[in-house]
């Protein structure tokens, strides 16, 4: 999930819940505040009342305050009731305010009542006066609806307010991803351009980014200094003794038994140089130290190969079933890569075909993009291999006398170099087939 | 000729120096950057086999010294580093060619011989082997006006024999001049044998090739 949209429904069920309690909580306590109110008001009139009693007298009292000693007035759902109480002066009931049901007529009301005991002519008297409570129902089911509604919009506008406000502060975050993560293959083509931003976290991050890619930029350099360095090291001391022997087998004076192994030790050096080579390649491939400016036919380049095996191809009276039907343009390419690549499949299908074998090349597009198979009549190799042969560091037995040497991990770097999938599949005495796989 | 070899590793130039004179050129040497520029603009060599790797400077600027100072030497860069890129900007530089190392002595002569040939513009281009007229121009062989059809990899064989007449050529000396830079470990340096093979029996339809001479375990050499 987006961090986006998680913040934004964080923020939402946080302020639905912020809006729910209140909305709970509010009439609970605007019924305390209406109650209060009420209480005030008529413990004022149950104050009045008395004091009229006590100055003009009961009667004068009820006159005055235009009610009878059962007095219901409907519109202000109010009643003044004085009753008449039949007790000693101990068993007296106290004074006491409650909500109560009180039956007027034959209409039973839920009303506010305050209660008050007096003394009026040595005969106890109840007080009681009575406000609806029916307001406040009415009150509380308005201030529940209109918090829903309002909490419904609140919630509504703060998601879209929301949404925009991370969208524009994760903006820089976005930028630091795809201009210095996503789309850098190689630090050495990395800029360290700072990302405005005002948030502290991803100006942190932009920071972190750019030192780690100083850093590996620093280390690729050094990696394609020491490549360098290998290869001066290793291949000027080769070249000084390849010189030398060669010297020695041109000077007349040297015997030939002595030649003979010279050039047995020519070969011991050419051997070791080619090796050398091989990994310096791989790793100046694996390095990125090859451009891939151009674009590559597939058919013309298996040609040129073709043309440059032909002798061995001759020589093993092997024949090529050349059936690719679609050819196939690899756009950013290296073409001499792509052309070491096909001549070592080739190659390995010549030296392990048999004697008057066949090399089938199958190309044709499909829907995944474009597909090349090499298809050799060769010795095959065996399933348990098969895992193995793009490994450069994986050496068979001796005594199989299978060693595939250097050739195809090459294959499988410049493969990869290029994002073309390569696999193998074969059968032990009738042929390998190597599959390579280009994506559109 | 006058050649100056420029590489700091003295064994190395000690061992083209050795090869080089037997082959008649007068030899120079320079051991260092400072040096190889002195040199360069005192003297007139007919070529300078330039290191890149040189411990005082970089062998591109010698080579830029000297085409701007109007040197008409021909240059010739040898290296070990291994960069893709140097040999098209030394190409690009006016460097006439190319060797990686470790490199063959032969394809070192080789290569200086077809630069004299190209430099020069000898319109008449042709190596007489006994009854054989080999055109290197136009890449065609006769013998008493038959023309003789030979590979391209036959051709290159022979004119590389040739070339280093009276002299064994190993099988590692011819593959590595007709394959060039082919990342094989385990190269076969045998295919030498079948292309001599078929080499002779397209030579023999026309005269004798006794020539041809095997040298046994060592390689080939051709004698005229």
């Amino acid at each position: 999930m987006k961090l986006q949209l998680k913040l934004a429904i964080y923020n939402a069920i946080s302020k639905a819940l912020i809006i729910l309690a209140i909305g709970l909580i509010l009439p609970l306590l605007v019924e305390s505040v209406v109650l209060n109110h009420i209480d005030k008001r008529l413990e004022a009139r149950r104050d009045l009342i008395l004091k009229k009693i006590k100055l003009g007298g009961l009667d004068q009292a009820i006159l005055e305050e235009d009610c009878s000693f059962d007095d219901y007035n409907i519109f202000k759902e109010e009643f003044i009731h004085i009753d008449g109480l039949n007790v000693s002066f101990n068993n007296v009931p106290k004074s006491s305010i409650a909500i109560e049901d009180w039956s007027i007529g034959d209409q039973v009301v839920t009303e506010r009542v305050i209660k008050q005991p007096f003394i009026y002519d040595n005969q106890w008297y109840m007080l009681n006066i009575g406000e609806g409570m029916s307001t406040i129902g009415q009150l509380k089911t308005t201030i529940s609806k209109f918090t829903l509604l309002v909490m419904v919009i609140v919630v509504l506008v703060s998601i879209f307010i929301d949404i925009a406000f991370v969208r524009l502060t994760l903006k820089p975050f976005n930028l630091i991803v795809s201009n210095k993560l996503k789309n850098i293959k190689d630090p050495t083509s990395f800029t360290p351009q700072v990302i405005s931003t005002s948030t502290f976290e991803f100006k942190h991050l932009d920071e972190s980014i750019n030192e780690m890619m100083k850093k590996m930029k620093d280390l690729f350099t050094v990696e394609k200094e020491f490549i360098s360095n290998v290869s001066h090291e290793l291949l000027t001391p080769i070249s000084i003794l390849q010189n030398r022997l060669e010297n020695i087998v041109a000077d007349s004076k040297t015997p030939e038994e002595v030649s003979i192994k010279i050039i047995e030790s020519q070969k011991t050096l050419s051997r070791l140089s080619r090796i050398i080579r091989a990994l310096l390649l791989i790793s100046k491939i694996e390095n990125e130290q090859y451009l891939k400016d151009e674009a590559v036919a597939v058919r013309s380049t298996i040609n040129e190969a073709i043309h440059e095996l032909e002798d061995r191809l001759d020589e093993k009276k092997i024949a090529v079933v050349f059936d690719i039907r679609d050819d196939f343009t690899v756009q950013r390419a290296n073409h001499s890569l792509l052309h070491i690549l096909f001549f070592n499949l080739l190659n390995n299908a010549i030296k392990y075909n048999k004697q008057g074998g066949k090399i089938t090349l199958t190309g044709q597009l499909n829907s995944e993009g474009y597909m090349l198979e090499i298809a050799d009549t060769g010795c095959g190799i065996q399933a348990k291999h098969l895992t193995d042969i793009f490994d450069r560091f994986k050496r068979f037995n001796a005594e199989d006398k299978n060693s595939y040497g250097l050739g195809l991990p090459i294959v499988k770097t410049i493969a990869n170099f290029h994002h073309i999938a390569v696999s193998v599949r074969s059968v032990p005495d009738e042929g390998t087939t190597f599959t390579l796989k280009f994506t559109a | 000729m006058n050649v100056l070899i420029v590489e700091d590793e003295k064994s190395l130039s000690h061992e083209i120096e050795i090869f080089l004179t037997g082959q008649g050129y007068n030899c120079d040497v320079a051991f260092n950057g400072r040096s190889a520029s002195e040199k360069i603009f005192v003297n007139s060599y007919d070529f300078v086999l330039l290191d890149l790797g040189l411990p005082d400077y970089n062998g591109f600027d010698i080579l830029k010294e000297a085409k701007d100072a109007n040197r008409d030497s021909s240059f010739i860069i040898l290296t070990a580093r291994g960069h893709t890129d140097d040999k098209i900007k030394g190409l690009d530089l006016g460097a006439d060619d190319y060797l990686a190392k470790p490199f063959s002595l032969m394809e070192l002569h080789s290569r200086m011989h077809a630069i004299t040939r190209r430099k020069h513009g000898l319109k008449v281009n042709t190596i007489t082997i006994h009854d054989f007229i080999m055109d290197v121009q136009n890449r065609t062989i006769h013998c008493k006006g038959a023309s003789v059809n030979l590979t391209k990899k036959e051709f290159d064989l022979l004119h590389y024999l040739a070339l280093h007449k009276n002299r064994v050529l190993t099988r590692m000396q011819l593959s590595e001049h007709i394959w060039g830079d082919v990342l094989e470990e385990d190269f076969d340096s045998n295919y030498i044998d079948v292309h001599i093979k078929n080499l002779r029996k397209k030579l023999t339809a026309h005269a004798p090739v006794d020539w041809i001479e095997t040298v046994r375990g060592i390689g080939y050499r051709v004698n005229f």
